[in-house]
């Protein structure tokens, strides 16, 4: 099973020497290395130590369970899959060699009831507190139920918990904080997200892709463009389907009007949390216009039906977009430079919600939150695949790693999603699908949403159908960066702030 | 502050009228869709139930029953079959109970003979 | 569609859908509706949404829909709310803190259910989900779309206070005409 051309190279080949195999499969959109699970610890230390990143760590459901580990070797161009079966119930503990694992080890914990070696208390992640034998899981109920991370109202030495949520503010999804805190200093911050838990890759499984987008649109509906592209995308690589070069080029450009939407939008939400409301005012200005465009060049203000398995469901509408685009992108540009100007919006962003490049390197973290801290990562680069391949973006990347980072990697994207849509836009863009072959088959995706890297894995069987679908939107990821920012230094009034600089969803990671 | 004054008056009122006036924006959005009763026979509506992904139809002997709530104006049965579905371009749906929602479409015995 | 009754000042019995169990609950609906007709506070809820229709909704007071110029506020406070607008399918191990927050609301009051989900469709009832808002909470006005477009949304809220008459009730959705389907259609 070893793959004859190319010859395995790099990281790949150290990571064969390492474990001592030759055997590599190379397909599906990425190369799949399986690995005996008494190697995985020795793969694991020697792809982290080779400073690959540890994308997304998953199981699935069969005789054993198996686990795959994604990891992005970005400087080599390609993902790469371990794939280990698990006998027992307990595999070599991953998190201490890869902190980015724990929240997954956590939530495989509780789909599969197989947990890392070693006993470290795992935390409750999707399944809601009463979810007994016969909730739907993924795989069996784990033997023991997950730890409760809890909130108790004590006052124990310096700091104290309280909890905050599910229901918040006006017009935001429910998210329950529990946070701890000296008084005014945030301690620690822990979230919970298993009240919006629809189930989504359970309920993917006996779908055909057609009926699988619409539902993944809707897993995290601001990056609806992004994640269905990575989930058609998983599709297209399992069965072998190539999408037509101008249905790419469509997908290009509705993927970028998603990112130029959503930074508006945080534009928008970062003035409300300094409470400037004439700046928020302006950048809603900016969003609705940008909504606007959306709609007269796709049919939906959130680009929901664009991407079908194969290609696109629809084209774009050219003149309308060449009618819209600059008056929505300037509304933007002109309230950014504007908020650039005000002194007392830029005192509250600077040096509130750091996150180092250590933190956002060893958390796996993605999107413009990593590039505000100094981490390059950005997928259409690294895992070059048309229509990027052909017109790459120029990565925005900042240092210092707070808000105002953040904030400036998000403005300086917008523009470069707007030189962008007009690249793609002049390179022939259409509609149309390639037909799906038959035959079955497991393959990986993936799409740079406005939050960061959305990773899709799925298995269809040989009628079509979705066997097993593994959904990653940014969100998934990124949350988990967010208690290290809130807890650098900053009081409740940052949060909001620093909430509105990460821009994620709950629904994105909740799923 | 100044700026933000200026470029405010600057601006200018961007606010639609709605209700009073109707908004011109609303043509471009996605709406549920209607019937076109006299062509759609039972084997046309059962392939409509079976492409809509949110259960806004279902087949009750020769009645076609709509759920507009449920409708997310994806357009999949408009795709299936244009000829017999088309946009509906409205968009004030809201009701004030289930009953309004639920709409019923007569189906033809069998259509082209 | 699926969806609770209104008013539960009304008996829950099977006569509550009798004739004069609506007229009765319509009666009920419009002196609540007058009340709020020039000012009314909105408490939003999630109860398990994909987060557009929360952004459409934001969208409310922004410059382009502004419904404050329509007497309508948002309020982050179920003590000062009037109205809850309510969106996503209803998450289960959310029904408590939807109850919840609902019950904290002083009477009289209003729900608004808003988005295909809270409405029935995308999400079946399921382990997961109750699958519509009206499962748990007393909706009195429903607004679908996914997600329901601010001016929807708008229009949605002005028949809650009786500001509009609903109209979907009138709509048939059926499109007139004698179009032919192609022939190689009728022959399948």
């Amino acid at each position: 099973m070893t793959a004859l051309q190319p010859v395995p190279a790099g990281t790949l080949a150290s990571l064969l020497t390492a474990i001592g195999s030759a055997s590599v499969r190379d397909g599906g959109g990425a190369v799949t290395v399986p690995v005996p699970a008494a190697r995985l610890e020795t793969a694991v230390h020697h792809l982290a130590g080779a400073g690959a990143r540890l994308a997304d760590l998953f199981a699935t459901d069969g005789d054993q369970v198996t686990l795959r580990l994604v990891w992005g070797l970005d400087t080599e161009r390609q993902y790469l899959i371990t794939e280990t079966a698990i006998d027992d119930l307990e595999y070599p503990p991953l998190s201490d060699i890869a902190p980015a694992a724990f929240a997954e080890e956590c939530e495989i914990y509780e789909q599969f009831g197989v947990r890392p070696a070693g006993g470290k208390p795992l935390n409750r992640v999707a399944l809601p507190p009463h979810a007994g034998p016969d909730f739907p899981r993924l795989g069996h109920q784990p033997a023991q139920p997950p730890a409760e991370v809890h909130a108790p109202h004590t006052v124990a030495g310096q700091a104290f918990e309280f909890p905050f949520g599910p229901v918040r503010q006006v017009g935001v999804e429910s998210l329950y904080y529990g946070l701890v805190t000296s008084g005014e200093e945030i301690v620690d911050l822990y979230l919970f997200t298993w009240h919006k838990h629809r189930g989504l890759e359970w309920r993917l499984r006996g779908h055909r892709p057609a009926e699988a987008l619409f539902l993944a649109e809707r897993a995290e509906g601001l990056s609806a463009t992004a994640v269905a592209w990575s989930v058609a995308a998983a599709v297209e690589s399992a069965l072998g389907a190539e999408p037509p070069p101008a249905a790419l080029l469509t997908r290009g450009i509705a993927l970028e009007l998603e990112r130029l939407y959503n930074h508006a939008a945080a534009m928008a939400a970062l003035c409300q949390s300094t409470g400037l409301s004439v700046g928020q005012a302006a950048a809603e200005i900016a969003l609705e216009r940008l909504l606007r465009v959306n709609a007269a060049v796709f049919g939906h203000r959130y680009l929901f039906g664009v991407v079908e398995a194969g290609g696109v469901r629809r084209g774009p509408d050219l003149a309308a977009l060449q009618v819209g685009l600059p008056g929505g992108y300037g509304e933007l540009r002109r309230a950014a430079d504007a908020l650039l100007a005000t002194n007392s919006f830029m005192d509250r962003l600077e040096a509130t919600g750091i996150v180092t490049t250590e933190q956002a390197r060893r958390l796996g973290l993605v999107g413009p939150v990593a590039r505000a801290s100094g981490v390059a990562v950005d997928s259409r680069v690294d895992q070059p695949a048309a229509p990027y391949f052909g017109h790459p973006p120029a990565i925005a990347v900042r240092g210092t790693g707070d808000v105002l980072a953040r904030f400036q990697v998000m403005l300086d994207e917008a523009a470069e999603s707007v030189r962008l849509i007009g690249d793609l836009a002049a390179a022939g863009p259409g509609t149309g699908a390639a037909p799906l072959p038959g035959g079955g088959g497991a393959g990986l995706g993936w799409a740079e949403s406005p939050r960061g890297e959305a990773l899709a894995w799925v298995s269809l069987d040989a009628d079509g159908r979705i066997t097993r679908a593994r959904l990653r939107p940014a969100s998934v990821r990124n949350w988990r960066g967010f208690d290290d920012a809130a807890r650098s230094q900053n009081v409740f009034t940052d949060i909001p702030i620093i909430e509105a600089s990460f821009w994620l969803t709950v629904a994105g990671t909740a799923r | 502050m100044p700026l933000w004054f200026a470029r405010g008056l600057r601006r200018g009122i961007v606010t639609t009228r709605y209700p009073a006036r109707p908004d011109r924006s609303a043509a471009g959005l996605p709406t549920p869709p209607a019937f076109r009763a006299g062509v759609i026979d039972r084997r046309l509506a059962d392939r409509l139930v079976a492409v809509c992904p949110s259960r806004a139809l279902h087949r009750d002997g020769g009645v076609l029953v709509f759920d507009v709530g449920r409708c997310t104006a994806c357009g999949r049965c408009q795709e299936a079959a244009p000829w017999a579905v088309t946009p509906s371009g409205e968009f004030e749906l809201a009701g004030t109970s289930p009953a309004q929602f639920v709409k019923q479409i007569g189906l033809v015995q069998e259509v082209g003979q | 569609m699926s969806g609770g009754s209104r008013a539960r000042a009304v008996a829950a019995s099977p006569a509550a859908r009798a004739p004069e169990g609506d007229v009765l609950a319509a009666r009920l609906r419009q002196r609540v509706a007058s009340q709020f007709g020039r000012s009314l506070h909105i408490r939003t809820l999630d109860t398990g949404s994909c987060a557009v229709c929360e952004q459409e909704i934001r969208l409310l007071a922004a410059p382009h829909y502004d419904l404050h110029r329509l007497g309508f506020f948002f309020t982050p406070a179920p003590r000062h709310a009037d109205l809850l607008l309510v969106t996503g399918p209803m998450i289960r191990a959310f029904d408590v803190a939807a109850r919840k927050t609902y019950e904290a609301m002083p009477g009289p009051k209003l729900v608004v259910a808003t988005g295909a989900c809270a409405l029935g469709g995308v999400y079946p009832a399921d382990a997961f989900v109750y699958g519509a808002v009206g499962e748990i909470l007393p909706v009195d006005v429903w607004i679908p779309g996914c997600p329901p477009s601010p001016l929807a949304l708008l229009q949605g809220l002005l028949v809650a206070v009786d500001r509009l008459a609903e109209k979907v009730s009138g709509l048939t959705f059926t499109a007139g005409g004698d179009a032919e389907p192609p022939a190689r259609e009728a022959e399948r």
